[in-house]
């Protein structure tokens, strides 16, 4: 019960450019001085690898063990964010809301776990080549859960990505760097506006999306 | 407040930013889980499964058992997807992936909540036969009426418009009707504001009194073999409770319909009685509906060869859109 192969290649394509955009954020955050969530980008940097090598077996650059560890430092790390945000606010280069992204890096340990590992003829077309029947588990309740929390996740997402117009009036976008008492004078306004929001939305999307579909695959 | 768009980091950095924080009012969280719905069957579609010759099987098994004028037009279209099946399967997932995005998106919301009318019911007619209502197989246990006409009900009692100005976001309303801002909605429950009192709870006995007629025909009297059918490929787990509530329920399975028809019409009346007693009704409407999707075997999802979550999810998003207010129905940024 082989997947068609070409979409598990549109997934991956889709994950490394998500991964090679976010890497370019990571980049030049520092160089223009605009603020984005470094942890957030970083994390869909590594997703977006091992996702990729997931879908497509010649896409794999590290073995699943790594890969394990990896999500497992992430799963703490965000844990470790969430339990620290009901305290106090996080810093601007950290994501305001690490729950999802705890439960991505948790989507992944799932699925690197769950998964045998890729040899042979299965190997060719990774994940794809699967079939339910290969990674059926008593745990597939467990890839349900998260794959709805994902949909739910990129419902959201959406429902909060700004429209152009919505876009320009947000405090920020465009207006911070016109004001003549400077940004720093404006206390409600950033001193940069974030690096490009509906990028980062986006993206955001399509890992949801990506996620959901290896997850299904996994049922 | 009415129409703020932004909530502030505590430290300076503007979530609106990166992420305009809105709150949600009621009807809006619906439409946001129905599009998540909608995300989960394009997915649901992009399984292997669904790109072989399964699917048009499936397809052309609603077929028998409904009149000619429904049966010809189904058995057609499955013959055809037959034909092209990888192609029109990904189209098939990518379409409910954009009604799931657009409704998401609430510049896309209106257009795609119409696109999900006319999906549903082309796919209602040509998937599922039109759930086998008018082939005398419809059974609550098999997914009668059929999901995925309730996705296009939603979407019609979810329509983001409001029939009384008093529902209205205040910026929106007419000046004269801006006095008695917060004075309670006029409509009682989400899904009345849109299509009216009457209107919707027209639909909603209608689904609920339906249910009830079709549980007591007899294709539904055998509802432990109609859950025992479900088990086969499912999880150990689930396999285990359905095989053990469809021993249960195969000596008694016209004792089980006659129960089941009675929670239909006591959830059917539900709406029409005062709010506290409404309120329980629709407790239990999604209880039943959680009972139903677990005889579903959650609509097959985890078999790997599920187009849909079956009706389960869909009744309960129903019965929440009934859930009778008490305060304001809307905040910020209501769509």
């Amino acid at each position: 019960m082989d997947g068609p192969v070409w979409l598990t290649g549109i997934f991956a394509a889709l994950m490394l450019t998500v991964a090679v955009y976010c890497a370019g954020r990571l980049a030049v955050t520092r160089r223009w001085r605009r603020p984005t969530e470094l942890d957030t980008d970083a994390g869909h940097v590594l997703m977006g690898a091992a996702m990729a090598g997931m879908l497509v077996a010649r896409l794999r650059v590290l073995p699943a063990a790594t890969w394990e560890a990896v999500f497992a430092v992430g799963a703490a790390w965000f844990a470790w964010q969430l339990l620290k945000s009901r305290r106090r606010a996080p810093a601007t280069w950290r994501c305001l809301h690490p729950a999802p992204h705890l439960l991505e890096c948790g989507a992944m340990l799932y699925m690197f776990l769950v998964l045998p590992p890729l040899t042979g003829p299965a190997a060719a077309s990774g994940i794809a080549g699967m079939g339910a029947s290969a990674t059926g588990s008593r745990y597939s309740f467990l890839a349900l859960v998260m794959g709805l929390f994902m949909v739910g996740y990129v419902a959201r997402t959406a429902d909060r990505l700004p429209s152009g117009r919505t876009a320009d009036r947000l405090p920020g976008a465009r207006t911070a760097n016109r004001l003549p008492g400077g940004p720093v004078a404006q206390s409600n306004l950033p001193a940069r506006p974030y690096l490009a929001p509906r990028c980062a939305a986006l993206c955001k999307i399509a890992m949801g999306l990506t996620m959901t579909y290896m997850l299904v695959l996994t049922l | 407040m009415s129409q703020s768009l932004a909530v502030r980091d505590p430290v300076g950095r503007p979530a609106a930013a990166h992420e305009p924080v809105a709150a949600l009012d009621p009807r809006r969280m619906l439409q946001l889980a129905l599009g998540a719905l909608w995300l989960l069957d394009g997915m649901l579609q992009f399984q292997p499964a669904m790109f072989g010759k399964g699917f048009p099987q499936m397809l052309a098994g609603s077929a028998p058992g409904n009149p000619a004028l429904v049966a010809r037009p189904i058995s057609w279209s499955a013959a055809f997807i037959g034909h092209h099946v990888v192609v029109l399967n990904a189209i098939f997932a990518a379409i409910q992936l954009l009604l799931g995005l657009g409704i998401a998106w609430r510049p896309t919301v209106r257009l795609a909540l119409a696109g999900s009318v006319l999906w549903s019911l082309a796919v209602w007619w040509l998937g599922e036969g039109l759930g086998g209502v008018l082939a005398g197989t419809a059974s609550p246990v098999d997914g009668a009426p059929g999901a995925v006409v309730l996705y296009g009900l939603l979407a019609v009692l979810l329509w983001p418009a409001d029939r009384d100005p008093a529902d209205r976001a205040p910026a929106d309303r007419a000046p004269a009707d801006r006095a008695p801002a917060d004075r309670a909605p006029a409509a009682p429950f989400v899904a009345a504001r849109a299509v009216g009192r009457r209107i919707a709870q027209a639909s909603w006995l209608a689904v609920w009194l339906g249910l009830a007629v079709l549980a007591l025909l007899p294709a539904s009297r055998a509802i432990g073999r109609a859950i025992a059918d479900t088990t086969p490929g499912e999880p150990a787990w689930l396999a285990w409770i359905d095989t053990h509530a469809a021993s249960a329920l195969t000596r008694h399975g016209l004792l089980a319909a006659i129960v089941l028809a009675a929670a239909f019409v006591i959830v059917a009346v539900g709406t029409f009685l005062p709010r506290r007693p409404a309120r329980a009704a629709i407790i239990l409407a999604v209880v039943v509906a959680a009972v139903l999707w677990l005889a579903q075997g959650l609509g097959g999802i985890l078999t790997g060869s599920a187009t849909d979550p079956n009706t389960g999810p869909l009744l309960a998003l129903l019965a929440l859109a009934f859930w009778p207010l008490s305060a304001p129905a809307r905040s910020a940024g209501e769509t």
